[in-house]
């Protein structure tokens, strides 16, 4: 049993040879001498196998976002974001902005003005969340103070997650 | 060494039988030969279906809050979802095809014929079964066209005569299309309607190996008559050929991923009107246009309700065929199936053309 | 007798127990064949805030409620006064609603400069000069029945306000004797112009009461068209960033009418970019045209790069959404897109300062977005292709397989076939 290569190839083709040979009229050894043939299509198998046997591993490794982003966005580190202040953040395809009070309460809206879809911001001298877009002026409930904006800004979740000292803010839908 | 491994299992199971039924089975040659490939390709795509199944089910979320996010993260985010995503939908469509080629040709050329019977009604329930994968994993990506065709599918139910409205009720998880739906498809999808087809499956096919494949009656009163039946042996000449017709498959279903992605449509809104021209699968359409061809009102009872009578009238007919056929049983040729087989086929591609065609 | 008869009357009316002082108008007027008559006291019985308050008829209309016959109910010497009309109907409501003090019993909120107001309106100084058809008190609120402002029934709540200032100004039969300060007939199709608007809309259909009906742009109580200049000061205590706009354009110091000259003052329409520029159905076009124009060209400038940010816009939107139907990652895209929606509000708005200059940057910043969210799309479809070609590469192998298996079966076959002649031959 110490020869590599084609001897290996012989014992394989061999022990396949044993298992179809029966003493039945029909069965017969079929694999009398290694081909060509029976090389490429070897290859064939493999190379086939591979191509789908690659998508299916990489499949099953998760992506480095886990959740879907429409459910939970990480709006940044909490270490970042200082009393009396907002940060923009993607929540999907739609802003969002994470604020924390002058208390130090950390909360989170929908960005987008309940009046045409612009963008809101956060206003450090009246502490409200402004839109620039027709003076829409909303407080750190979200809720409308004056301007066009028929409907208060939709609420999020907010969470920390990680290391004390190192957390971010985790946002999720209500 | 795989001698030796062979041998080591030899010794605690015998393997004999296996060698022989591996070295005996043979398939027969003879003109229409073509169809037995057919058997083989529902069954593969059935275990493409199994496989892209159960990968799916490693991220998809079967609630109506997160079921097309989840299915478009699949296909955004994760590594070749778009890929496995695509392969299972299509590969559903082309199974489903298959499907009803293979049972057509198996009517057709009589294989249900004694002492094939149970064969039949394996793979008529087989067949149905299929039907409630195809109807169930449609709602599963939950956006507008999947919701409003379970809607008007599960409305359909509702139309049997007794009991109607509770098969509805039971199909929706409630009175209407909801989450609960989805639910209970998704159950259905993964688990309750594979452990069936499982069973059957395994019944099915052992039905085959043990009786062999079924010619056509020509050729069967031929070998009555004494000629030699050519055949060709199993393994491996027909196992390479079945093999071949599954790797183009493959090809076809990877070039079908590529070139026509399954769209990811709208999220479903249960608030929203129903789009106009809504309709089922194609596999469903030829049903569904009949339904919606019948008057309102036939001989006092609901149009609808005498259609899905009438549905399950032909079900019931197609259950029986080997036990009405009286006259295939005795070798005989049965031109009142045959035409039966070719009414049926007729109609239901017409009706699928014209369903399609349909505003 | 007469003592033994009121003594009579008033014990008999106060065991009715009736909420009030024993009413004698009421029971009188009631039983009067006179519709004029009869009803305002079937109505006052019915719905009405002031006998709800505790007020009676004779708190207007003076009298004595307790008298059984007219002569000493109707008695001038007890205070009656019949039905005051004009100046007096003025001075009868203005005697409690002018009243803080009063008023603080019963509505502490209630402003109490009605009347005031009144004096200083187009219908106060018309009553003044004598003219006894414009509107009083009770020409709005009505005189019996009246109801809280806000009670949706009442004819001044938002939403029935302009039918009340209507069937007077909307009548020619009642407006015909009027003309507008140069001498022109005073139109009437104000309220059928005004039902053309979005403020009717909104406040009709939209459910929203702060939308603007006759009082909040011409007040109530002192009732007058805005003045020439103060129009766009009456638009901008709801519309404020638009008027601060406006107040540093050019078309500030020209426009008469501010506002009105392009929005028009009571069938205030949906704006659309269609207004701006100078081609047809424009309004820039109204008073700009021409090569040499500076305003036609800014008016014209400012449309294009409008328009082209809105084209910008939705081919972009269009490419997102059909690669995300393909199922493409496109989040980043569409979050992008909506800001550039954003940058189109905000150069509308810009607009009315009818500056390109302060237009473009706007605009620009706009394109950029758009550049961006196309070259994001050109890699997806790139990717798309990607895949396209790996699945080539995967066909390669398929096929090799395929041809392979063929040639196979081929050699197969023919090795069974010559097994199966050696067998037959062999056994004979």
């Amino acid at each position: 049993m110490g020869a590599h290569g084609s001897g290996t190839a012989r014992r394989w083709t061999e022990s396949l040879k044993r298992i179809a040979d029966v003493r039945a009229p029909l069965g017969r050894a079929y694999f009398d001498r290694r081909t060509f043939l029976d090389a490429v299509l070897a290859v064939g198998f493999v190379s086939t196998a591979a191509a789908m046997a690659y998508p299916v591993s990489r499949f099953l490794v998760p992506p480095a976002n886990a959740e879907p982003a429409t459910a939970t966005a990480v709006a940044g580190k909490a270490a970042a974001l200082k009393p009396n202040s907002g940060l923009l953040f993607r929540f999907g395809n739609k802003p969002g902005i994470v604020v924390r009070t002058a208390d130090g309460d950390v909360r989170a809206f929908s960005a987008v003005c309940t009046h045409l879809d612009c963008t809101v911001q956060f206003k450090t001298d009246t502490s409200q969340l402004w839109c620039a877009c027709h003076n829409g002026t909303y407080d750190l409930g979200g809720n409308v103070v004056s301007g066009p904006p028929p409907r208060a800004l939709e609420k999020f979740i907010v969470n920390l997650r990680g290391e004390p000292g190192d957390e971010e803010i985790v946002v999720s839908h209500a | 060494m795989v001698q030796q491994l062979v041998d080591w299992v030899d010794e605690r199971v015998d393997l004999s039988g296996l060698r022989h039924f591996i070295a005996e089975k043979g398939v027969p040659i003879h003109t229409q030969k073509i169809w037995y490939y057919l058997g083989g390709m529902t069954m593969f795509l059935l275990a493409v279906q199994i496989f892209t199944g159960i990968l799916l089910l490693l991220y998809y979320r079967p609630s109506a809050t997160e079921a097309y996010e989840s299915v478009q993260f699949i296909v955004t985010r994760v590594p070749f979802g778009w890929l496995i995503r695509n392969v299972h939908s299509w590969s559903a469509n082309l199974l489903m095809a298959t499907a009803f080629a293979h049972f057509f040709s198996v009517f057709l050329l009589k294989s249900y014929r004694k002492p094939r019977e149970l064969t039949w009604l394996t793979g008529i329930l087989l067949l149905f079964l299929m039907l409630g994968f195809g109807f169930s994993g449609y709602l599963l990506p939950w956006n507008e066209v999947s919701f409003f065709a379970t809607k008007v599918g599960t409305g359909i139910a509702g139309a049997v005569p007794i009991g109607g409205k509770f098969l509805l009720r039971l199909l929706r998880g409630g009175d209407d299309v909801t989450g609960a739906t989805l639910s209970r498809f998704y159950g259905l999808h993964v688990a309750v309607l594979p452990a069936i087809t499982t069973a059957l499956v395994a019944l099915h096919l052992l039905l085959v190996q043990r009786q062999g494949m079924s010619v056509p009656l020509s050729v069967a009163r031929k070998v009555k008559a004494g000629e030699p039946l050519r055949q060709m042996p199993f393994f491996p000449n027909y196992v390479l050929r079945d093999v071949l017709t599954w790797y183009v498959a493959i090809a076809i279903i990877a070039a079908l991923a590529a070139f026509y992605p399954w769209e990811l449509g709208k999220k479903a809104d249960p608030f929203a009107a129903v789009p106009p021209g809504i309709r089922p699968e194609w596999y469903f359409l030829a049903m569904f246009h009949t339904l919606k061809l019948l008057p309102s009102h036939v001989l006092g009872l609901e149009g609808e309700q005498l259609g899905v009578v009438g549905f399950g009238i032909a079900a019931l007919i197609l259950v029986l065929v080997p036990f009405l056929d009286r006259r295939s049983n005795r070798g005989e040729s049965s031109p009142v199936f045959t035409a039966l087989a070719v009414l049926g086929l007729t109609y239901l591609v017409t009706f699928t053309i014209i369903g399609h065609y349909a505003k | 007798m007469f003592l033994v008869a009121a003594l009579l009357l008033s014990a008999r009316t106060a065991a009715a127990q009736t909420a009030a002082t024993p009413n004698s108008c009421r029971t009188c007027h009631a039983s009067l064949a006179e519709a004029r008559l009869a009803t305002p006291a079937e109505v006052f019985s019915q719905k009405d805030i002031h006998r709800e308050s505790g007020f009676g008829c004779v708190d207007c209309h003076g009298g004595d409620q307790t008298a059984a016959d007219k002569a000493r109910a109707h008695d001038a010497g007890r205070g009656f006064k019949g039905a005051p009309s004009g100046q007096a109907q003025i001075a009868t409501c203005a005697r409690c609603h002018s009243d803080a003090e009063l008023m603080r019993r019963f509505s502490p909120r209630q402003r109490v400069d009605q009347a005031a107001e009144y004096v200083t309106s187009v219908h106060g100084k018309r009553l003044a000069a004598g003219d006894t058809q414009v509107a009083t008190c009770a020409s709005c609120h009505g005189a019996h029945g009246i109801r809280q402002v806000n009670d949706a029934k009442s004819p001044v709540f938002p939403t029935n306000v302009a039918t009340t200032c209507g069937a007077c100004h909307a009548s020619q039969t009642h407006m015909g004797r009027y003309t507008l300060p140069g001498g022109a007939p005073l139109p009437t199709n104000q309220l059928a112009e005004y039902q053309r608007s979005v403020h009717y809309a909104a406040l009709t259909t939209g459910n929203d009461l702060s939308a603007p009906t006759c009082n909040d742009c011409h007040g109530n109580h002192g009732a007058a068209p805005p003045g020439v200049g103060s129009v766009a000061n009456v638009c901008g205590t709801c519309h404020a960033i638009f008027a601060q706009k406006f107040a540093t354009s050019v078309h500030q110091q020209i426009f008469d009418k501010g506002c009105v000259e392009c929005h028009s003052n009571h069938a205030v329409l949906k704006p659309s970019d269609e207004m701006l520029g100078t081609g047809a159905h424009t309004i820039c076009g109204t008073c700009h045209s021409g090569s040499g124009d500076k305003g036609a060209a800014a008016a014209d400038g400012m449309r294009a790069a409008i328009e082209r940010l809105k084209a910008g816009v939705e081919q972009s939107g269009s490419l997102v959404a059909r690669l995300r139907n393909a199922g493409m990652e496109m989040s980043a895209q569409e979050l992008a897109l909506g800001t550039a929606r954003s940058q189109l509000t905000l150069a509308r708005t810009e607009m009315h300062a009818s500056d390109p200059a302060r237009l473009t940057p706007i605009v620009d910043s706009g394109l950029k977005i758009i550049a961006d969210v196309d070259a994001a799309g050109d890699r997806a479809e790139d990717e798309l292709q990607y895949r396209r070609r790996g699945l080539a590469l995967s066909l390669g192998a398929i096929l090799l397989v395929v041809v392979g298996l063929g040639l196979k079966i081929r050699q197969v076959d023919r090795r069974s076939r010559e097994h199966h002649e050696r067998s037959r031959r062999d056994s004979g």
